[in-house]
């Protein structure tokens, strides 16, 4: 909880532990989040989906700031289980499934297979997990192409539907991006209330020490495979997002290489709240685009120059963007944005 | 017969493993930083090989030398910059700082280099020698040869020497090493040196006569298995931990993988790591990490 102006008070605890305890709070949440969806009619197509796509990735790296920034479990496979949150969504869509169910069903079986992976982190711990999960990302093409192509399409992939909702049809970008705009808040929402109740709390003291908080009462197994679990129910959500978003769905979108992104996204906007989260795939975005905008502007001029050269810039930067990060602030954009916060709350003293 | 070559197979390619798995474990067993990116400095040292000798079109004798010199430098810079700054800080920032090394070298060698693929210098010797009806790949064998003989002077200088014994402080705590007057910033100095060192042989011994390119870095996270599985801490392991994994991968692509379309072999590794880390998370020759609060 941050440090509110002098002046304002609260009379019970309840007012107190809110999440939004003032009214220019409450203001500005109804103001942004009807901003966002307005967003829907101002923007072209192309911008649209790029939001809509962060909004799915916000869900998946929410996820990852559970199991990582929360429980301090590394996971290095968050893109496995997002593909197999979109491969199981995929095959009940097209088994006549409405999205009410695919949705949960791909969360849950995302979250089932994680435990597989997370089980090892009973025994094990920091960069050790990383290795296992490194183990999913690899092993899920593999065996995800080999299955009957019945099951998940095989090697072929799988289209997808779009999803009805009360007799809806979501097949603009605009109606989509409405849907994953709330589905992302919602993930939000859950986010930051787990980080304060009692399943929240003993990830974090597993994460400060697991040692100590064992010896206070926290059942490690069960507490670190509850951390993997959510995480990667996150995930699947996010998966079943994009396959609907999508539209199909193959092995070959669910790579190392987006995990890596995902991690380096939390990294940038800081990994220990979800405002990190979401500071981090806005800033991680933004410059993927304005690279892929630099890219194609100034050197077009150039002959030799490809997609693949955007990619690798795009890459260079990142990298160098996460070095940068962990070197100099490791807390993220969002301990920058709190510093800023409190600094202006208490001007023109000096911050502490 | 057949599964006597199987085995020898095997062997050869585990041997390669195993010189990967040698450059991730001298790096940790000498400054306790896991370096993922590994299989991109491979790649770099790679390139630089290429580079030199097939590029500017220098004979071996001097193209070596110099890609040599030139991973040495990147791996100076990349201590000094990156990793040296992160000296005491936790595992994994040093991991997370590793994952940036991998986006950030994979990108710029695109960048600089392209992503077409191209020819490898022969540095070993081409073909086979045939001993009765087995045929054994020549540069793999001289490779193994190579990765026994790097593993047991590694091993000697880690255990028998004043400067490799300040290592294992190292490795154990940073904060520990520092306040037995051990210097960290040289042990990551060493580290470094020895680590892009042994990457340029592995990148020599794997892809010695075959075609370079961005792939080569996925070396990287094959060889992590086997570096775990021989344990992070132990040289020996390393190229032990590598034969197994080699002749379980044949022998697995050779009986199985016809039932499995391929997967087998390829997802073997994996498993046995995640099973291992149940069971014995160190590893069959690492360190036994006792803690208490």
């Amino acid at each position: 909880m941050s440090m509110l102006p002098s002046g304002v008070f609260f009379q019970s605890y309840a007012a107190e532990q809110g999440l939004l305890r003032t009214w220019p709070q409450r203001l500005g949440l109804v103001a942004s989040f009807l901003l966002l969806a307005s967003m829907g009619w101002l923007m072209n197509n192309y911008w649209l989906g790029i939001l809509t796509l962060g909004g799915i990735t916000l869900v998946a790296v929410l996820g990852l700031h559970i199991t990582i920034g929360m429980a301090g479990l590394l996971n290095l496979g968050q893109s496995a289980f997002v593909g197999i949150g979109a491969f199981v969504a995929a095959s009940m869509a097209a088994n006549g499934w409405s999205i009410w169910v695919t949705l949960p069903c791909s969360g849950l079986a995302a979250g089932i297979v994680s435990i597989l992976f997370g089980l090892p982190a009973v025994r094990i711990k920091g960069f050790y997990l990383a290795l296992t999960t490194i183990a999913a990302q690899i092993i899920f093409p593999i065996v995800m192409i080999r299955l009957p192509d019945g099951w998940f399409g095989g090697s072929a992939g799988m289209s997808v539907d779009p999803p009805v909702i009360f007799g809806w049809v979501i097949n603009t970008p605009r109606s989509y991006f409405l849907l994953v705009l709330s589905v992302a808040a919602v993930a939000f929402l859950v986010a930051t209330n787990l980080g304060r109740s009692r399943a929240g709390r003993a990830f974090r003291a597993i994460h400060d020490n697991d040692i100590a908080s064992s010896v206070v009462g926290v059942n490690l197994a069960k507490v670190k495979i509850q951390a993997f679990f959510v995480g990667a129910l996150f995930a699947g959500f996010s998966g079943a997002l994009y396959a609907y978003f999508v539209r199909y769905v193959s092995t070959d979108q669910f790579t190392l290489w987006l995990s890596v992104w995902y991690v380096g996204m939390l990294i940038v906007g800081g990994m220990h709240t979800p405002f990190g989260a979401m500071l981090g795939v806005a800033v991680i975005t933004l410059l993927q685009e304005g690279v892929h905008l630099l890219g194609t502007k100034v050197l077009s001029s150039f002959t030799g120059m490809s997609g693949g050269t955007v990619f690798s810039m795009t890459n260079v930067v990142l990298g160098g963007v996460i070095i940068l990060m962990l070197l100099f602030e490791p807390l993220g954009l969002a301990h920058r944005w709190s510093i800023l916060k409190s600094s202006y709350r208490i001007w023109p003293y000096p911050r502490g | 017969m057949e599964v006597l070559q199987t085995l020898i197979n095997g062997t050869l390619t585990g041997a390669v493993y195993g010189v990967v798995a040698l450059s991730f474990v001298v790096i940790y067993r000498a400054s306790k930083i896991v370096n993922l990116a590994q299989g991109q400095v491979i790649m770099v040292s790679a390139f630089f090989v290429w580079f030199f000798v097939q590029k500017m079109e220098m004979p071996l004798w001097a193209g070596l030398p110099l890609s040599l010199v030139a991973s040495v430098c990147m791996g100076a810079v990349v201590e000094r910059l990156v990793f040296r700054r992160l000296i005491g800080q936790p595992v994994f920032s040093v991991v997370m700082a590793s994952i940036g090394l991998l986006i950030l070298l994979q990108g710029a060698v695109q960048l600089i280099f392209g992503a077409q693929t191209r020819p490898f210098p022969q540095v070993l010797p081409d073909g086979a020698w045939k001993i009765g009806d087995i045929l054994v790949n020549k540069s793999l064998l001289i490779g193994a040869l190579l990765t026994f003989l790097l593993t047991e002077l590694l091993n000697l200088f880690f255990t028998h020497t004043s400067a490799g014994l300040r290592l294992a402080a190292v490795a154990e705590d940073h904060v520990t090493a520092m306040s037995l007057g051990i210097s960290v910033r040289n042990a990551t100095a060493i580290a470094w040196m020895l680590g892009v060192t042994l990457s340029l042989i592995a990148a020599i011994i794997l892809l010695s006569g075959k075609v370079l390119g961005l792939q080569a870095a996925e070396i990287g996270l094959r060889a992590l298995p086997v570096a775990l599985l021989g344990g992070l801490e132990s040289v020996r392991g390393a190229s032990l931990a590598g034969i197994l994994i080699g002749i379980g991968e044949a022998l697995a692509s050779r009986y199985i993988d016809p039932h499995t379309a391929g997967a087998a072999s390829m997802i073997f590794p994996y498993l046995l790591m995640v099973f291992l880390l149940l069971f014995r998370p160190q590893g069959f020759f690492g360190w036994k990490r006792i803690e208490r609060l």
